[in-house]
């Protein structure tokens, strides 16, 4: 059993900055699904996670409880996040432009693992940041809504309505995929 | 199996289990972050100020200068800046009217938009919430957060451009100090 994330954050707070090592390849896997998902794609999924354990390395000092290192810098991503959604949006302005071509996933044979993977994909993609946002925390990462909250500066019911918007909006999108 | 999954419809519930798969990263991509972290300043460096804000130890000669500072603060403008004793920090100081509130803090790009990390102190008046926070040059968003849960623009402050999730965020733009 490796060192606990309190152990290697004292270690690090003492100069001993390759114990930070330890803790990018523990949480690595969790933050870099969460940013891809957001994000929507690995280039800058990957500029968001270094950002984020940077800033983390950074900010160590005002990391008061050693033990929470892991949500601690889950937010510092969450908003790492939100800025590069931000900044990839307005240059991009946007992903894809013709929803019925969005729609347009073929039906006639069941779809393979990765005909639904494309097509969660791009559905994801075409949900607002806000409703992606709060579907990923929900039932990707698994938080609770008072987490969610806690994470986002939202208020419970507006997170859930979050939720249940992005549900809505997937099964649209989703369940002629779904259906065959 | 988590608890929510027992609650989801199929296709949803086919949906996050498609979502929670890993995903792929650059092999490197652990060396690269280190190599970025190695380059950068120690964790503790710079963190004595803030280790201040949040346990304040007041010297006489502190307290006459903390006075000073909230006497200022009901004629300062809600954001100001404020020459600072070190050439590449400028003192800003972020101001809130929450009259009711129990406790306020400001969030941003510069704590990491940490609750906890700079608390707004009462500034004397009825209802007014203060803190001054040393910064580098650049451009910032902020927000207040009133009470632990309620995000609140700055009302004197210009919007920060894309916000897109519903929570309001503020712009500070901090010039080099001349």
């Amino acid at each position: 059993m490796g060192a606990s994330d309190g152990d290697l954050v004292r270690r690090v707070k003492a100069g001993d900055a390759r114990a930070y090592a330890d803790l990018v390849a523990r949480y690595r896997p969790r933050l870099a699904r969460y940013a891809t998902r957001m994000l929507g794609n690995r280039e800058d999924a990957e500029e968001a996670l270094q950002d984020a354990f940077v800033r983390g390395y950074r900010s160590l000092a005002r990391c008061d409880d050693p033990e929470g290192f892991g949500p601690w810098l889950f937010g510092i991503l969450v908003n790492r996040c939100r800025t590069r959604g931000a900044q990839s949006a307005r240059r991009e302005r946007l992903l894809v432009h013709d929803d019925a071509a969005l729609a347009s996933v073929p039906s006639a044979e069941p779809p393979g693992d990765d005909e639904w993977h494309e097509a969660v994909g791009r559905a994801l993609a075409r949900l607002e940041p806000h409703y992606r946002e709060a579907f990923v925390l929900k039932y990707v990462e698994d938080l609770s809504y008072e987490e969610m909250a806690r994470l986002t500066g939202a208020g419970v019911s507006a997170l859930k309505m979050r939720v249940k918007r992005a549900c809505e909006r997937l099964r649209g999108m989703l369940e002629e995929v779904q259906r065959v | 199996m988590s608890e929510h999954d027992r609650d989801l419809p199929d296709l949803i519930d086919r949906v996050a289990r498609t979502l929670r798969e890993p995903v792929a990263t650059d092999g490197a991509l652990d060396a690269r972050i280190m190599a970025r972290v190695l380059a950068a300043p120690a964790p503790a460096a710079g963190g004595a100020w803030w280790r201040w804000l949040r346990r304040p130890a007041l010297s006489p000669l502190g307290a006459i200068g903390l006075a000073a500072i909230l006497a200022g603060v009901l004629l300062a403008p809600r954001v100001r800046r404020t020459p600072a004793a070190r050439p590449t920090l400028s003192e800003v100081q972020f101001v809130f009217v929450a009259p009711r509130a129990s406790s306020v803090s400001v969030v941003g790009d510069f704590n990491d938009w940490n609750l906890a990390a700079t608390p707004l102190a009462r500034a004397g008046a009825a209802g007014v919430w203060s803190v001054s926070v040393p910064l580098e040059p650049g451009r910032y968003t902020y927000a207040f957060v009133v009470d632990g849960r309620r995000w609140a623009a700055d009302p004197d402050a210009p919007r920060a451009a894309g916000d897109d999730f519903g929570t309001p965020n503020s712009v500070v733009l901090v010039r080099g100090a001349s």
